[in-house]
């Protein structure tokens, strides 16, 4: 019960969070002395010209008619129209959407993967050379710029020893997608070549995005660790015989894992916004590229459209971690 | 001698008989895939909507105009007009159709599907409907026969035979049956190809780019070993492009990458730089409204305070030639010996000492993400320092600075950049950039001299080749000695190809992104 309380009351503020980000947004972009029917008609445009793109996205109106237009769109699932691609915005997120999501799933995944255990290594061996190692290597991996790390790996990875493409998500100009997650539209193709290509080509900038924050998750797995198992719950396990493997998989790390989950799904909404710097030098097709661009342009519907939609995922993710930790310590669901 | 309208029909006479001769020839064999990386997107495929040189690939690819310009100096040869004749007021222009040309889907192209060309763009009023926009009324445009068109103008117009290439034919037929609630069919066009070009679309992705198989029933015909398929990618960072041509991965790339690229890209022996002396010249366009950017002797000072030598030799490396004028170095128009401005402090003071009105920080508007307006902006507030004028410097996205730059009162003093070439006309440079008539639209300068409009209006409508020449010369110079801007360089084009690609033909309007002419080499 105390459960689905939780769900429902998270679920209650989706909307009125969403309006008070749209909100802040809205006005954030409006403040920026842009005029965005400027940059859609063209650096030649006449005067007349620009007016009527103006007229025609309704830029003409005052504010707080363009802002409740907006939302009585939105609420039929019209986030309107890209003022550069002359799509509907949702087609053009409904594109890039899937490129972002994968590449940010694989990086979590990757994240967790190397980060848990590792931070399980620390916890247990607080102090000695392993734990010091591994610090100097996850501070070193969190101060480390993106950027950087994504040319060294082009460098040495694709230039220098040619074991993995340099950039994009497959080797020629991607097919017609069908859920747009290239891996998965691999495999329902049942193309083992393109599935190669596919696996190939996302190594490189899952690293780059997982390695930083794998390091943040070795950090608070080895702290959860050393708080538990500490604990004098353990001491009685122990005390009890319970053979060590299993009272460190099986108690210390659902205890230590609380915190960890919560930064996994901080991490990924982390990453799907600010997966930008990686999608940009790997060429990868996915909504950070869109993003910037449509900030650089005013093109306000995109703004909008994007900052929604990974507004919206961010809050889903929030409550699935919300969820997940209610099922790893259902004290917390109280 | 005069060089008359009658003079230019007889040169596209004579250009037609040229081409007709070049498109002869084997048939064409198997050419492969050529890959282009390009920094710009192409989220757009509609060529009445895009107008930028950055994107020139679909609109030049996918789509035929009734002339085209090749080549660098560019000339002009017939494309899908064999020829056409002019009245003698100067108002009627009459092209004449091949009668071979057809669209990717098989439908022949005839006259009307040009007039709804111009009818779209005029209707659109988007990418190159200004050029138009002023000089034809939309239902003037006539098809007497299915491949004659006749263009009714408003008035004579120097520049309107410049500005054809620009009218690409779109499939009326198919366009029509793709219109949705009046939109010209808009919507669908941006996703989609409706052309008779050299190649048809057959993949579009807006986040990727877009591929296009070689079109065998093209008018033009093939000879050599043209590639059979091209994909035109975005790829942001110029990092990857660069590794990606010495990877081989890409076999061309845009040709205005930073100069330290270009030298790393010659150290390959996978990549081959084609250099050519482009139209796209760098100024520092001066907002001539406000005091004292008002005052000619302020600018003068401006213009000797500016160390152009220091800046294409040292910020440069030479990669750029100096261009004293508002015109590129390569086309007519400017006078014979124009120097121009030079470095000396000593005579900008001379000049600041006239100056009787009080002097103000001056904001300099450079644009963010382009180095070059960055430095030219930093070195030439390091500059004015010396002779006692405080600078301002302010970098900031091209939405910003092309928002401010609608209204004099809100575009800065000054703006480091470059004008690049939409037709290959001095009226593209010094009539548009000082033009009375352009200001609010495509002058960066708000410059307002009589004498200079009254060459402009005349050289607008003059049929005298001599005449124009003239004309520009002397609005050319009055520009200089006004100071109306400060004119650095001309563009250099260093495009990056695979060694093994042949044939390409650089023209500063498609950028060297009409690939029909290129090949490997075999």
């Amino acid at each position: 019960m105390n459960w689905l309380s939780m769900v429902a009351n998270r679920l209650l503020w989706f909307v009125p969070t969403l309006v008070g980000l749209l909100a802040i947004v809205f006005v954030l972009s409006r403040v920026i002395p842009v005029d965005p029917a400027v940059l859609a008609a063209g650096e030649n445009a006449s005067a007349a010209q620009v007016q009527q793109v103006r007229e025609r996205f309704g830029f003409d109106k005052p504010l707080p008619v363009q802002f409740v237009n907006y939302l009585r769109d939105v609420a039929q699932g019209n986030l309107g129209t890209s003022l550069f691609t002359q799509q509907p915005i949702v087609d053009d997120l409904a594109s890039r959407l899937p490129a972002t999501l994968e590449l940010t799933i694989f990086a979590v995944l990757i994240a967790g993967l190397i980060g848990i255990p590792l931070g399980v290594l620390c916890g247990l061996h607080r102090n000695s050379w392993i734990d010091h190692v591994l610090r100097v290597v996850t501070v070193s991996g969190l101060a480390v710029a993106s950027f950087w790390l994504a040319m060294q790996f082009q460098f040495l990875f694709s230039m220098k020893l040619g074991w993995l493409p340099l950039s994009g998500r497959i080797e020629g100009f991607p097919p017609e997608p069908v859920t747009g997650l290239m891996l998965v539209d691999a495999m329902i193709e049942g193309d083992r070549e393109m599935i190669g290509s596919a696996f190939r080509h996302i190594i490189l900038p899952t690293l780059t995005l997982a390695l930083p924050a794998a390091a943040t998750v070795v950090r608070f797995t080895r702290n959860g660790v050393i708080g538990v198992i500490n604990s004098p719950s353990v001491a009685y396990q122990t005390a009890m015989g319970l053979p060590r493997r299993l009272i460190v998989w099986k108690y210390v790390l659902r205890m230590a894992l609380t915190a960890t989950v919560t930064q996994l799904g901080l991490i990924f909404g982390i990453l799907l916004a600010g997966a930008v710097v990686v999608e940009t030098v790997f060429d990868w097709p996915g909504l950070g590229a869109y993003a910037v661009r449509s900030i650089l342009q005013s093109d306000y519907n995109a703004v909008m459209g994007f900052t929604l939609c990974t507004g919206a995922l961010f809050v889903l993710i929030n409550l699935l971690v919300d969820m997940l930790q209610a099922a790893i310590d259902p004290r917390g669901a109280a | 001698m005069t060089t008359t309208r009658r003079d230019a029909l007889k040169a596209v006479a004579g250009s037609v008989a040229l081409a007709s001769l070049s498109i002869e020839g084997a048939l064409a064999q198997a050419g492969g895939k050529f890959v282009y990386a390009n920094n710009s997107p192409y989220d757009n495929l509609d060529p009445h909507t895009i107008f930028d040189t950055a994107r020139a690939a679909s609109r030049f690819n996918l789509y035929d105009g009734l002339y085209r310009w090749v080549d660098n100096p560019p000339k002009m040869i017939p494309w899908l007009a064999e020829s056409h004749t002019v009245s003698d007021d100067g108002k009627v222009y009459t092209f004449k159709l091949r009668q071979n040309a057809k669209f990717h889907d098989g439908k022949p192209l005839t006259s009307a599907d040009v007039v709804y060309s111009i009818e779209r763009i005029l209707a659109l009023k988007k990418g190159p409907a200004s050029l138009y926009l002023d000089s034809i009324k939309p239902g003037s445009t006539q098809a007497p026969d299915p491949h004659t068109v006749v263009f009714n103008l408003n008035g004579p117009s120097a520049i309107f035979l410049t500005t054809v290439p620009d009218i690409l034919v779109v499939n009326s037929a198919l366009v029509k049956a793709n219109e949705k609630d009046g939109d010209w069919g808009e919507a669908w066009l941006t996703r989609n190809e409706a052309g008779s070009g050299s190649y048809a679309l057959r993949r579009h992705d807006p986040a990727v780019g877009f591929t296009a198989r070689r079109f065998a029933e093209h008018f033009a015909g093939w000879t050599g070993q043209p590639f059979d398929d091209l994909e035109f990618r975005t790829v942001l960072e110029t990092n990857t492009r660069v590794l990606g041509l010495i990877r081989g991965d890409f076999q061309g790339a845009d040709g205005y990458l930073p100069y330290d690229q270009i030298q790393r890209l010659r150290q390959s022996s996978n990549v081959q730089i084609i250099e050519q002396e482009s139209m796209r010249v760098f100024i520092l366009a001066l907002n001539c409204t406000k005091p004292p950017m008002n005052n000619p002797n302020f600018r003068r000072a401006l213009a000797y305070a500016f160390d152009y030598d220091g800046f294409i030799k040292s910020i440069m490396k030479d990669s750029v030639s100096r261009n004293p004028g508002p015109n590129p170095n390569n086309i007519w128009g400017t006078p014979a010996g124009l120097k121009g401005y030079s470095y000396n402090l000593d005579k900008a003071r001379e000049e600041l000492k006239k100056v009787t009105e009080p002097l103000r920080p001056i904001t300099i508007n450079a644009l963010a993400g382009f180095s070059e307006s960055e430095q030219a902006a930093t070195l030439f507030q390091s500059t004015l320092r010396q002779i006692g004028v405080e600078v301002v410097v302010e970098v900031s996205p091209w939405s910003l600075v092309s928002t401010r730059m609608r209204k004099p009162d809100t575009q800065a003093d000054i703006v480091p950049l470059w004008k690049s070439t939409y037709y290959v006309d001095p009226n593209n440079w010094v009539g548009e950039l000082y033009g009375t008539r352009y200001h609010g639209t495509r002058t960066f300068s708000y410059y307002s001299n009589p004498e200079f409009d009254k060459r402009l209006d005349r050289a607008l409508v003059s049929s005298s080749q001599e005449e124009r020449r003239q004309l520009y010369e002397e609005m050319t110079q009055m520009v200089n000695d006004d100071a109306a801007g400060i004119f650095v360089y001309n563009t250099r084009w260093y495009g990056p190809y695979s060694s093994k690609v042949e044939g390409i033909r650089f023209s500063p309007v498609s950028n060297g992104q009409d690939i029909r002419w290129a090949s490997l080499k075999r």
